[in-house]
């Protein structure tokens, strides 16, 4: 099975691909040598012999046969042929036993099989040779032998065949070894995505320092990893905090009604403690609501109940609404709007994020404090701000309290659900504007709206950009 | 005596709200699911009906909308566990019917379903009356006997709204959603009760008979009679 995989693989069948490519070129390569030597050789023996015959055939009569025996004494090698023959066929010199048949008096060189006195152990070898009957009749013939050139062809070959074989099994080597390791790497990859895949999710991929596109990718894929380890903490941190903030007011619920059951009385005393029970259980579900609306906003693709709202209406709404309390808890609410501006977007829930801002800052600021609502408008941006005199956000919290539920430590005594300021967040982001959480002391917090059309792109980025997050500053 | 159908399939809560409706003096039949529901919504002409969004073979919805289709004007108010209003519901809103998330208090369901009995005063009118109190719409003004009262714009308001639903409890979640057009749960709880407690102190001066009154844990009443 494993056999089969490892052949199959894609790396080993590139190999094997590339090796047979490799022979076919080295192939191709020892045919050309082979066929340009063969040429070269054959023309410079042709040049040669031509050259020779032409020398002996310009001798005077009585000098050729002592010019021929020279020649032939000269070739150590016995390579050299030569012959001359009365115009009936008798020999009269030379090595060349008789007047071959197929030779073309006068032509060029040819090959040609040549009967010789001495026979050689190759028997007739095939010579170029070439002819020229001379002008008292006699046929003068000198030849060559070319096997040599192809024993130097044949070396050449065997050269290259032995410089083949090494290099194919290269090839196939380097392959398998290529292959076995992205195999064994894919494999090690998938076993560790097994066990992430099990919910171990502190594994990762192995990762080396190479620059290689595998630990590339591992070092891609890592930070995936990371980034959803974080995410899927922090759902699971939201979960603890809903599952501890439902605990504690369903305590109370639990041991009022315990108490009662045993303690009271009086029909009112019983009403007193259902009235506590009701009021722990009202507690649970706000939270629960709550958290219902944040999924909602969070979760709302839909822009389809946005248009034209004006700010300064919204905000001056909320200052209607929020007066009241204000001023029963001593703190002043001011508003100051720069110019009236409108901006693309859901009315109801940017008055809810305003309503929210608002209630905040006039549940943390002390008595005797401000609360001050700003509008300030610039060419295309709009920006809403929420000040006030209370403690304000210290730095190491801004994050803090986007999170759901967070309550400053301070705070914890102050009613609340804890979700106001991850609402806001949630409807900003959805508007695609910004959250600004100014410095501490004196709390701040500010929205900043893009108005006109480029409100309307803001907000289908927002949509489009999964990675359009609050700004903290 | 008022007949009220409830299609609700769970029966421990229809048993509890038949229960406190009839203590009430209502005629409540009941109908576990969405096409038993509407066959008794045919046959027995209810003054009202409470209906449960999701219900087993028909939805909640499907049976107003088959009911309309047929000319049945009945309010109905809808039940649902969705907290999400959609489209659907702000057509329900629209047409005069209501909608209330569960769970919800039995109060704050009694008190809708009596609101959905009682059509507010015809609004042509351009003066209203309770009581003592008298409220001009077109001059924008209001008075207590002789007294003139000094509203803000969200005062008056809120005075018109109670004054047309005079001796109506008035939950809170009614008068955010009515009067101030709140679509959510604010932060602040005691929002309601701070405004109203400003109209009270300008409504019931120091010496007058009290007009608005506070019903423990549900709401506020405008009694137009001590």
């Amino acid at each position: 099975m494993r056999q089969i995989q490892f052949i199959r693989s894609n790396t080993f069948l590139w190999a094997l691909a590339v090796a047979a490519a490799f022979a076919l070129f080295v192939v191709g390569l020892f045919a050309f040598t082979y066929w340009k030597l063969d040429d070269y050789l054959i023309a410079r023996s042709d040049r040669m012999i031509t050259t020779r015959i032409n020398f002996i055939a310009d001798l005077p009569s009585a000098r050729r046969i002592g010019a021929i025996s020279d020649h032939l004494e000269q070739d150590s090698r016995g390579v050299q042929y030569a012959g001359l023959f009365k115009s009936a066929g008798t020999r009269l010199a030379g090595n060349i036993d008789s007047l071959p048949r197929a030779l073309d008096l006068g032509g060029a060189a040819q090959g040609v099989r040549l009967d010789l006195i001495e026979k050689s152990a190759v028997h007739g070898p095939v010579i170029r040779v070439v002819g020229r009957r001379l002008e008292n009749g006699d046929v003068l013939v000198m030849g060559r032998n070319v096997d040599e050139t192809r024993e130097i062809s044949s070396v050449v070959g065997q050269a290259l065949a032995l410089g083949l074989l090494p290099a194919f099994c290269l090839c196939l080597l380097a392959g398998a070894w290529l292959s076995v390791r992205a195999q064994r790497r894919v494999e090690e990859v998938n076993q560790r995505v097994q066990r992430i895949v099990a919910g171990e999710l502190r594994e990762r991929l192995p990762e080396d320092n190479s620059d290689d596109p595998f630990a590339r990718l591992a070092r891609i894929v890592n930070g995936m990893l990371a980034e959803m380890e974080t995410m899927i903490n922090a759902l699971a941190g939201v979960g603890n905090d809903i599952a501890h903030d439902l605990r504690t007011p369903l305590t109370r619920a639990r041991l009022a009604l315990e108490r009662g059951r045993t303690h009271a009385t009086t029909l009112e005393q019983l009403q007193e403690v259902t009235d506590k029970a009701m009021a722990g259980i009202d507690q649970s579900l706000a939270i629960v609501t709550a958290l219902l609306r944040l999924t909602e906003i969070e979760n709302s693709r839909r822009t389809a109940g946005f248009g034209n709202v004006a700010l300064d209406e919204i905000l001056r709404e909320v200052c209607d609404v929020y007066e009241p309390i204000a001023e029963d808890k001593g703190i002043g609410l001011g508003v100051v709007i720069d110019r009236n501006v409108q901006v693309w977007g859901d009315r109801d829930l940017l008055f809810e994020a305003m309503a929210n801002l608002v209630d905040n800052a006039v549940k943390f600021t002390p008595p005797g404090g401000q609360v001050r609502l700003e509008l300030v408008s610039e060419d295309d941006t709009a920006l809403v701000r929420v000040s006030d005199t209370g403690p304000g956000i210290s730095t190491q919290e801004r994050e803090a309290v986007l999170r759901r539920f967070y309550r400053s430590d301070k705070m914890r005594n102050t009613p609340g659900v804890g979700l106001g300021l991850s609402l806001v967040a949630a409807i900003v982001k959805l508007h695609g504007f910004r959250l600004i959480i100014g410095p501490a002391p004196g709390g701040q917090v500010e929205i900043l709206a893009w108005t006109g059309r480029a409100s309307k792109a803001a907000a289908c980025r927002s949509r489009t950009s999964p990675l359009a997050t609050v700004n903290q500053m | 005596m008022t007949r009220i159908l409830l299609i609700e399939d769970d029966a421990e809560t229809a048993e509890v709200i038949v229960a406190e409706l009839a203590d009430r003096g209502f005629d409540v039949q009941w109908a576990p699911d969405g096409v038993d529901g509407l066959d008794q919504a045919r046959a027995a002409c209810p003054d009202a009906m409470i209906v449960d969004r999701m219900l087993p073979g028909m939805d909640g919805l499907t049976v107003i909308e088959a009911l309309r289709k047929d000319r049945v004007g009945t309010p109905v108010l809808v039940l649902s566990a969705l907290g999400a209003v959609d489209d659907r519901v702000r057509g329900l809103r629209m047409g005069g019917d209501d909608y209330l998330t569960k769970p919800f208090a039995i109060i704050e369901l009694v008190a809708r379903i009596e609101a959905l009995l009682r059509r507010p005063m015809d609004s042509r009118e351009t003066t209203l009356h309770v009581g003592p109190l008298e409220l001009d719409l077109i001059e924008r003004t209001a008075r207590r006997g002789e007294r003139e009262i000094d509203l803000l714009p969200r005062e008056f308001r809120l005075l018109e709204y109670m004054m047309r639903r005079s001796d109506q409890l008035l939950t809170r979640a009614m008068l955010l959603e009515e009067v101030w057009n709140y679509k959510f749960v604010p932060a602040t709880t005691n929002l309601i009760d701070v405004h109203m407690g400003r109209l009270r102190h300008k409504v019931d001066g120091p010496g007058d008979t009290q007009l608005i009154h506070n019903v423990r844990g549900s709401g506020f009443i405008l009694r137009s009679r001590q």
